[in-house]
């Protein structure tokens, strides 16, 4: 008795994470919406912000998920929503440019096969990812070459200065 | 300037003294309200640039824009007045053949009209197209420098202060500017 009891427990240890981590996501379907910054004058950084939802075929929900964006690991967040996840980055203007950029999702597993190349020096890609979403990010916009009030000076200057030309004329003694 | 009229007046003709009363630097009432009008309109505009690009409360700084407006619009008028003033005599000399040569075709038919009345006539035709152009011609080159500095002012001298020091100090220097520069006689 006592030790079909131990048979019993030692059964519940092993299958039992297995049941509860082995849910990785069956034919993922990712719906996204991404933003990105667009004019540089009064923002200091881009932002990419890409907001999801997955839904797996066997149903496993709230998942801890990482991205793999431009090199960068970073985990994702859950929202309060089911099923609606969040990531984010911010860099330098120039570290991310206009392009073309995807964002690879990751699983626990898949994270911790990617910790384990990434320390082994060894490609990322062979790591599969549950899903990626690309997206595109046209650039920031550093806003017109000649500011408005330029503009306005400038041609102040001209009519003043056609005024001022008329008047030297006038007055010249002739 | 007054004794110099006194003395003049004196030993001068009726016709040298209407000339005289007409090239005073006295703007006649309709002259003055038409000066201190475009002057107010001039100086009104700085409010809306500073309502709508400074983003000042209208309300808010409705006395300030007020006080700043008719401080503005006397100074600007004054500088109207001025410069009036230096280019009558100016364009009355270089109009003064032109409006003869017109004025003395229209009189020749009239064989009636004495040689004084027509030196009259010409006399006074030459000082309203003088005292028109002068006048026209002032408020155009004062608006058009009044914005240079007003622009230039808001813009670049006094970007980095606070809006409402922004409008006191480039309106004050706009029109303080005009108006100095409007005494020279150069």
């Amino acid at each position: 008795m006592e030790f079909a009891g131990k048979m019993i427990s030692l059964v519940v240890l092993l299958v039992v994470p297995f049941v509860v981590l082995g849910d990785s996501c069956l034919s993922p379907e990712v719906k996204a919406e991404t933003y990105t910054t667009t004019e540089a004058i009064v923002s200091t950084e881009t932002v990419f912000i890409v907001q999801f939802t997955l839904t797996c075929k066997n149903k496993v929900r709230d998942m801890n998920l990482y991205a793999d964006i431009n090199g960068r690991t970073l985990p994702v967040t859950k929202t309060d929503k089911p099923d609606l996840y969040q990531v984010s980055i911010s860099d330098d203007h120039k570290k991310l440019s206009s392009g073309k950029y995807e964002v690879r999702l990751y699983d626990e597993e898949g994270y911790s096969m990617l910790r384990k190349a990434q320390r082994s020096g060894e490609s990322v890609d062979s790591v599969k990812p549950v899903t990626s979403i690309t997206f595109n990010h046209p650039g920031v916009s550093k806003g017109p070459f000649v500011q408005s009030e330029f503009v306005a000076v400038v041609i102040a200057v001209l009519v003043w200065y056609f005024a001022y030309s008329t008047r030297s004329q006038l007055q010249s003694s002739n | 300037m007054s004794s110099k009229k006194d003395k003049a007046q004196k030993s001068l003709t009726k016709e040298e003294e209407l000339l005289l009363q007409d090239f005073s630097r006295n703007v006649s009432t309709k002259s003055s309200a038409l000066f201190y009008g475009n002057a107010l309109i001039v100086s009104a505009i700085p409010i809306w640039l500073f309502w709508r690009i400074h983003q000042m409360d209208l309300y808010q700084s409705g006395i300030l824009f007020a006080v700043g407006t008719l401080v503005s619009t006397y100074l600007v008028a004054f500088a109207y007045k001025n410069v009036k003033f230096v280019l009558k005599h100016k364009i009355a000399q270089k109009r003064e053949d032109a409006v003869t040569r017109e004025m003395t075709k229209k009189f020749s038919d009239d064989k009636k009209m004495t040689r004084k009345e027509r030196d009259e006539r010409i006399l006074w035709k030459k000082n309203e197209v003088a005292d028109y152009e002068a006048t026209t011609f002032s408020i155009f080159y004062n608006n058009a420098f009044y914005l240079v500095l007003l622009i230039l002012c808001s813009f670049y001298v006094l970007k980095n202060f606070s809006p409402m020091f922004n409008y006191l100090m480039s309106v004050g220097l706009a029109a303080g500017l005009l108006a100095l520069f409007s005494t020279s006689n150069k």
